[in-house]
C-alpha cells in the first residue's frame, strides 16, 4: 500500500503535468495591447506553481517511506530554522510573483486611454448586449430606460426622443472596433448585474446596474471575437453573446457612415 | 496516587514543539447544565456556570456587534453613493435627511441607561443571596426589600415604547421604510435593538417567575447576572445607533 | 485518573425520545449533525449528478426530473451550493466531529450549554427543511447561485425561482446564521472553561484548536450574513432599497427601487463568504494534522507553527473579501490591498503543508484508511491552493474570473479536500462512536476510486477555464466557443459519474459497519488523546465521574523504552 500510494502521488502529479501541457483545449490568441503582458504572466504563473506542484507531490511521495527505526526520530517536535527557511522561501516566492503582476493592473485601470480612443457604451439587458456610439456629434444622448425603452420599436436602450444629442447615436449589437486604436468602454446594464467577458482581448469588466465603470482596452489584430456573459444573470445567461469585430479603420468609418445614413 | 501538583517533566517548549503551557488552576467540574433538578450543588460547580454564562454572554455581544456593525456600514456607504441622474445629468445624492426627535430619544436614554442601573442593583442582590444560598442557608427576605427586577422591566418597557413613540413621530413626518434609504436604515437599526432588548427582557421574566416555575435560586441568578451584562451591552449598542444616526444624518 | 465528585448526570434518560432525540447529550448532536449532513450531502451529490448529465445531454428526459431547463439547472447549481457550503461543509467538520469529539478530547463530560446545543441542531434542521421546501413552492428553488448577488436575488420578476424561492432561501440562512452562532459559543466557552485539570492549550490536540478558531470564525462571519439575508429580505418585501438601484426595467416593467447599491451586498455577503471557506477547511485541516501525526507515530511537526499558523488563517481570513470582487466595480486601489493579503495567506498554509509532510518524514508509517485519506487531503489541499496565489493577482483573475478556473479551485480544495478529511474523520473515529471498526478493503477501494477520480473530475476543469469558458452556464450552445469545449465537459461528467457512484461503497461500508462491522477495542488505532481513555462505543456518561487529568501533550508516540510506543495523554507524569 506504501508504494502504490507512492506511486499514484507521482503518477497522478505526472499526469496533470502533461494534461497542461498537452492541452487540448487553452487560452485563445491573444489580440490586444494587454494580452502579451497578461499571457506572460501567466506564463510564469504556470511554470512556478506547476514546478511547485510537481516538486510537492515528490516531496511527500519520498516523505511518505516507512522508516524501519525505533523511536523518536531526531527533531521529531520540529525545527525553528527549517520552518523560517522554508516560510521566507514561500513568502518571496509568492511576494514577488504578485508584485510583479502589479504592474498590469496598474496599466489596466490606472491609465487612461489614449485621447483618440473610440467611446462605447456597453449596455447589457437580459440577455443581449447592445452597444451604443455616439454618432458624429461624439456626444452620447440621454437615456432613461424605464420611461423610453421599447426593444420592439427598436430602442432597447430608452433614448429619449426629445434629446437632440441621441438623435444620431448608432446602437448596435455588434462591438464594432477599428483596430490599433484604444476603446474606452461605459459598461452600464438596465436590470442585473452582466460581465462583458471578451476572452481573446483578456477583458472582462462587471456591467452594473446603477454604475457607469469605464474600462478599456486597445485591439491590435482584425478578425471576429466572442464575447459571452460572466455574471450569472437569469436563466438566458448562457447564450447572452455577442461578437467584437475587429476592423481596419477605413472599415471602421465606412460601417459608421453606413450606420449613420440609416438613421 | 497521581496528582497534579508536580509540575511534568517534559521537554522546555522551543517554537517547534508543543510545552506545558499554562495549567488551568480550577478544576472544570464536567460542565453541562448542572441542571434544575433540585440535587445539592457544589459552590464551585456554581461558580465556574456562572463564569460560563459571562463568557457566553460576551460571545452573544460580540454576535450582535458584528450584525450591527454590518448594517452599519452599508449605511455609512450608502450615503455616499451617488446617483447619476438622467434628467440633470449630474451625479446627486438620493439621502434625504430625516428630522430626529431628539427629546424623545434622550428620554429613551435615560430610561435604558436607568434600567442598567436597576439590573445591576438587582445583580448585586442576588449575588448576595447567592452566597447565603451556596451555604446551604435559605436566603435571608429582608425587609422593604426593593424589587429592581421589576423595575428594570418597566423601565425597558418604558423604553420599548419610547421607541415607538419615535417611530410614530417619523411617521408623521413621512418617513417610512421604503422610499427612504435613511428611514429604512432608522427603523433597521432601531427595531433591530428593540427585537434583542426584547429577548433580554424575556430573560429577566424567567428570572422573576423563577421561583414561582421552582427554578433553582442559582439558575435565577445566573439569568439576572448574564442579562445584567447583556443590557448594559445593549445600552452602549443603543448610544452607538444614536451616536450613528446623528453624526451621520447629512 | 483522580477520582472526583460526579455533578452531572450518569443516568441515561430512559424514553427512547429524550435519548436519541431530543437529548442535550453532546454526543447525540453531534450524530444528529452528522446524519442531518449526510442527507444534505446526498441531495447535494444528486443535484451536481443532474448538473452534470444536463450538461452533455441536455435534451435527455431523466426519470422523475423530466427535461431539465435552464431555471431547473439554475436552480439545482443554487441548491448544490447552498446544500454543500452550508448543510455540508460548516456543519460535518465542526458541528459533527466538534460537537462529539471536543468535549471527549478536552476531558469533559459536557459541552458547556448543552440546551443550547441541541437548540442549535434543531434550528438547523428546521433551516434545512425550509431550504428543501423551496423546490415545491410555486417558481421552484432560486436561480440566482449561492451567492444571491442583488439585483437579480432582490427582483422577483428577474427570473424564475426568484420569487418566494429566494425568500425561503433567505429565511433559511438566516436561521442556520442562528443556529450556527449557538454553537460557536458552545465551542468557544467550552474550549476556553471547560477542560480537564492539566489540559492547557498548548496541550489542546490540533483538532480542538481548529474547532476553537473556526468557531470564532463563524461567530463573526455568521452574524454578518445575518445582516445580509436580512437587508435582501426587507428590500424584497419592505420595498427599501439597500441593494437595487433606480432606474432598472425588468422583463419591461420598470422597478419602483431608488439609489441602493449592489456591490453593498457583495461585500456583506463576502466579508462572510471567506472566513466560511475557512470555516470549511480549518477543521478538515486540524484533523489531517492528528490523523498524521498518529499514523505516522511521530509528533507533530511544529506543533506550535501549526497553532500559530492556524491563527493566523483565521485572522488573515477576514482581510480578503475583496479577491472575490476585482472585477465587479470596486475601487481598483482596493484591489492591491486585497491581493496582497490574500497572498499573504498562502504562507501559513504552506507552512501547514512542510509541516504535514515533515511530520510524516521518517516516520514508521501505518498505511490504514484514515491515513490514505489524510494524504489524500495534503494532495488535493496542494493542487487546490497552488491556484490560489494565481487567482489573487488582480490582473490574471480579471480572465479567470467566474469561468471553471474558479470552479476547478474551490472544488478541489474546499470541496475534494475538506471531503477527504471528513471521510478520514468517519474512518478514524467510527470505532469510537460506533463500537465497530469499518471495513479496510472497502474504505481503501472507496480511497483510491474517490482520489483518482477528484483529480479526473478537477484539474480538466482548470482548462475549461483559461479556455475562457464561464461558469453558471446551464446549456453548452449559447457560445460557440464554449461549444466547442463539449468533449472536455464530457470526460469531466464520465470521471463524476464514476466517483459519485464510488461513494456508494462508502456508505454501504458506512452503514453496513454500524450494525455487522468487527467490534472495536478502545483504542483500536493506539491514538494519545483522551478520548480513546473511553471504551468503545463511547459510553453515554463520558467522563462524568471520572475526569482525567493530564500530564502530557497530544502528540507523544515513537516513545521508547516502553510496551508501547507512545503515551496516553493521562499517562503518570
Amino acid at each position: 500500500m506504501a508504494v502504490a500510494l507512492r506511486l499514484a502521488l507521482l503518477l497522478v502529479a505526472a499526469a496533470c503535468a502533461c494534461l497542461f501541457l498537452a492541452h487540448p483545449v487553452w487560452f485563445p490568441d491573444g489580440v490586444s495591447a494587454q494580452s502579451a503582458a497578461i499571457d506572460h504572466q501567466f506564463a510564469i504563473a504556470f511554470w512556478i506553481l506547476g514546478g511547485l506542484f510537481l516538486a510537492a507531490h515528490a516531496v511527500l511521495a519520498v516523505c511518505l517511506m516507512r522508516s524501519r527505526r525505533s523511536g523518536k526520530p531526531r527533531n521529531s517536535y520540529g525545527d525553528w530554522r527549517m520552518e523560517a527557511a522554508w516560510t521566507l522561501a514561500i513568502a518571496a516566492l509568492f511576494f514577488g510573483f504578485n508584485v510583479a503582476g502589479v504592474r498590469i493592473w496598474s496599466k489596466m485601470k490606472f491609465q487612461q486611454p489614449e485621447s483618440n480612443a473610440i467611446q462605447v457604451e456597453v449596455t447589457g439587458v437580459q440577455f443581449q448586449w447592445y452597444f451604443r456610439y455616439a454618432g458624429p456629434d461624439g456626444v452620447f444622448g440621454h437615456v432613461d430606460a424605464q420611461r423610453f425603452a421599447r426593444p420592439q420599436e427598436g430602442n432597447p436602450l430608452g433614448l429619449d426622443p426629445g434629446d437632440s444629442d441621441g438623435k444620431d447615436d448608432i446602437v448596435s449589437t455588434v462591438l464594432v472596433l477599428p483596430v490599433g486604436r484604444d476603446v474606452d468602454l461605459t459598461l452600464r446594464s438596465q436590470d442585473v448585474i452582466h460581465s462583458l467577458f471578451i476572452p481573446a482581448m483578456r477583458f472582462k469588466q462587471d456591467a452594473v446596474p446603477g454604475m457607469s465603470i469605464h474600462a478599456h482596452f486597445r485591439p491590435i489584430k482584425t478578425g471576429a471575437y466572442e464575447i459571452s456573459c460572466a455574471e450569472l444573470c437569469g436563466i438566458g445567461h448562457y447564450r447572452m453573446r455577442a461578437v467584437a469585430q475587429v476592423v481596419s479603420d477605413e472599415e471602421f468609418k465606412r460601417w459608421l457612415k453606413a450606420r449613420e445614413v440609416q438613421k | 496516587m497521581p496528582t497534579i501538583s508536580s509540575p511534568p517533566k517534559e521537554r522546555t517548549p522551543g517554537l517547534g514543539g508543543g510545552g506545558p503551557g499554562k495549567i488551568p488552576s480550577r478544576r472544570g467540574y464536567g460542565g453541562g447544565d448542572d441542571g434544575d433538578r433540585r440535587r445539592p450543588e457544589k459552590f464551585l460547580s456554581y461558580q465556574s456556570r456562572l463564569r460560563r454564562y459571562r463568557i457566553g454572554v460576551a460571545l452573544f455581544s460580540v454576535c450582535v456587534s458584528m450584525l450591527f456593525l454590518g448594517i452599519a456600514s452599508v449605511y455609512v456607504a450608502r450615503q455616499r453613493i451617488p446617483y447619476y441622474d438622467q434628467n440633470t445629468q449630474a451625479f446627486m445624492s438620493t439621502w434625504k435627511a430625516i428630522h430626529l426627535p431628539y427629546i424623545q430619544l434622550w428620554l429613551n436614554s435615560l430610561l435604558i441607561v436607568a434600567g442598567s442601573i436597576t439590573l445591576e442593583l438587582a445583580r448585586r442582590g442576588q449575588i448576595k443571596k447567592a452566597e447565603f444560598a451556596s451555604m446551604g442557608i435559605l436566603p435571608p427576605s429582608l425587609e422593604r426589600e426593593v424589587p429592581w427586577l421589576s423595575i428594570t422591566l418597566l423601565l425597558g418597557a418604558g423604553f420599548l415604547a419610547g421607541q415607538l413613540l419615535v417611530w410614530n413621530n417619523l411617521r408623521h413626518q413621512g418617513v417610512y421604510l421604503r422610499a427612504n434609504a435613511s428611514g429604512a436604515f432608522f427603523y433597521t437599526l432601531t427595531g433591530l435593538h428593540a427585537i434583542h432588548l426584547v429577548g433580554g427582557m424575556a430573560v429577566l421574566v424567567y428570572a422573576l417567575l423563577g421561583s414561582w416555575l421552582r427554578r433553582r435560586f442559582e439558575s435565577q441568578q445566573i439569568a439576572v447576572d448574564a442579562t445584567g451584562w447583556y443590557w448594559h451591552f445593549m445600552g452602549f449598542l443603543w448610544f452607538c445607533i444614536f451616536g450613528l444616526l446623528h453624526f451621520s444624518r447629512a | 485518573m483522580e477520582e472526583l465528585p460526579s455533578i452531572t448526570t450518569t443516568v441515561k434518560p430512559r424514553r427512547l425520545l429524550r435519548r436519541y432525540v431530543f437529548s442535550t447529550d453532546h454526543k447525540v448532536v453531534g450524530l444528529q449533525y452528522f446524519f442531518l449532513s449526510l442527507a444534505a450531502a446526498l441531495t447535494g451529490t444528486l443535484l451536481s449528478l443532474l448538473m452534470r448529465i444536463h450538461l452533455i445531454w441536455p435534451n435527455l428526459a431523466l426519470p422523475f426530473f423530466g427535461t431539465i431547463k435552464p431555471e431547473n439547472y439554475l436552480a439545482y447549481l443554487t441548491m448544490h451550493g447552498t446544500l454543500m457550503v452550508f448543510f455540508v461543509l460548516s456543519l460535518v467538520p465542526q458541528s459533527g466531529f466538534g460537537n462529539y469529539f471536543l468535549p471527549l478530547q478536552l476531558g469533559v463530560s459536557e459541552m458547556s450549554f448543552p440546551k443550547l446545543n441541541a437548540a442549535g441542531f434543531w434550528i438547523s434542521l428546521l433551516s434545512f427543511l425550509v431550504l428543501l421546501a423551496a423546490f415545491f413552492v410555486p417558481g421552484g428553488a432560486p436561480g440566482a447561485g449561492w451567492t444571491q448577488y442583488p439585483p437579480l436575488s432582490a427582483l422577483a420578476a428577474s427570473g424564475p425561482g426568484q420569487a418566494l424561492g429566494t425568500d425561503l432561501w433567505l429565511v433559511s440562512i438566516g436561521l442556520f446564521c442562528l443556529a450556527a452562532v449557538t454553537g460557536s459559543i458552545n465551542f468557544i466557552t467550552t474550549t476556553l472553561k471547560l477542560r480537564a485539570p492539566g489540559m492547557s492549550l498548548m496541550r489542546m490536540p490540533l483538532t480542538c484548536w481548529t474547532w476553537f478558531v473556526t468557531a470564532i470564525l463563524s461567530l463573526l462571519a455568521f452574524s454578518v450574513l445575518a445582516a445580509a439575508v436580512l437587508l435582501l429580505l426587507l428590500d424584497r418585501n419592505a420595498g427599501t432599497d439597500f441593494f437595487v438601484p433606480a432606474g432598472l426595467i425588468v422583463s419591461g416593467a420598470a422597478v419602483h427601487h431608488a439609489g441602493g447599491s449592489p456591490l453593498l451586498w457583495q461585500h456583506l455577503f463576502w466579508f462572510f463568504g471567506h472566513p466560511e471557506v475557512y470555516i470549511a477547511i480549518l477543521p478538515g485541516m486540524g484533523m489531517t494534522s492528528h490523523l498524521l501525526s498518529v499514523f505516522a507515530r511521530k509528533p507533530v511537526f511544529g506543533y506550535r507553527a501549526m497553532v500559530g499558523s492556524v491563527v493566523a488563517i483565521g485572522f488573515l481570513g477576514f482581510l480578503v473579501w475583496g479577491h472575490h470582487m476585482f472585477v465587479s466595480g470596486m475601487n481598483p486601489y482596493a484591489a492591491f490591498a486585497f491581493s496582497t493579503l490574500t497572498t499573504a495567506i498562502a504562507v501559513p498554509s504552506a507552512i501547514k503543508t512542510f509541516n504535514w509532510m515533515a511530520t510524516l518524514y521518517g516516520g514508521r508509517i501505518r498505511f490504514t484508511t484514515p491515513l490514505l485519506f489524510s494524504v489524500g487531503f495534503v494532495s488535493l489541499f496542494i493542487t487546490g491552493g497552488l491556484t490560489g496565489p494565481l487567482l489573487a493577482q488582480p490582473a490574471l483573475d480579471v480572465y479567470l474570473h467566474d469561468t471553471y478556473f474558479v470552479v476547478a479551485h474551490f472544488h478541489l480544495i474546499m470541496a475534494m479536500a475538506g471531503l477527504f478529511a471528513v471521510f478520514a474523520a468517519t474512518h478514524f473515529w467510527f470505532p469510537k462512536i460506533f463500537g465497530r471498526m469499518m471495513n479496510e478493503r472497502l474504505g481503501i477501494l472507496h480511497f483510491w476510486i474517490t482520489f483518482v477520480g477528484a483529480y479526473a473530475i478537477f484539474v480538466p476543469m482548470h482548462l475549461l477555464g483559461m479556455a475562457g469558458h464561464p461558469r453558471r452556464y446551464s446549456e453548452l450552445t449559447g457560445v460557440q466557443y464554449v461549444a466547442a469545449m463539449a468533449p472536455l465537459q464530457k470526460w469531466i461528467t464520465i470521471a463524476a459519474v464514476v466517483t459519485i457512484a464510488g461513494q456508494i461503497i462508502f456508505l454501504v461500508n458506512f452503514f453496513w459497519s454500524m450494525f455487522k462491522g468487527a467490534a472495536a477495542p478502545s483504542n483500536p488505532w493506539e491514538c494519545s488523546t483522551l478520548e480513546w481513555t473511553l471504551p468503545s462505543p463511547t459510553p453515554h456518561a463520558g467522563f462524568a465521574g471520572r475526569l482525567p487529568v493530564v500530564n502530557h501533550g497530544p502528540y507523544e508516540y515513537g516513545v521508547t523504552g516502553r510496551e508501547a510506543d507512545y503515551l496516553m495523554q493521562d499517562a503518570e507524569a
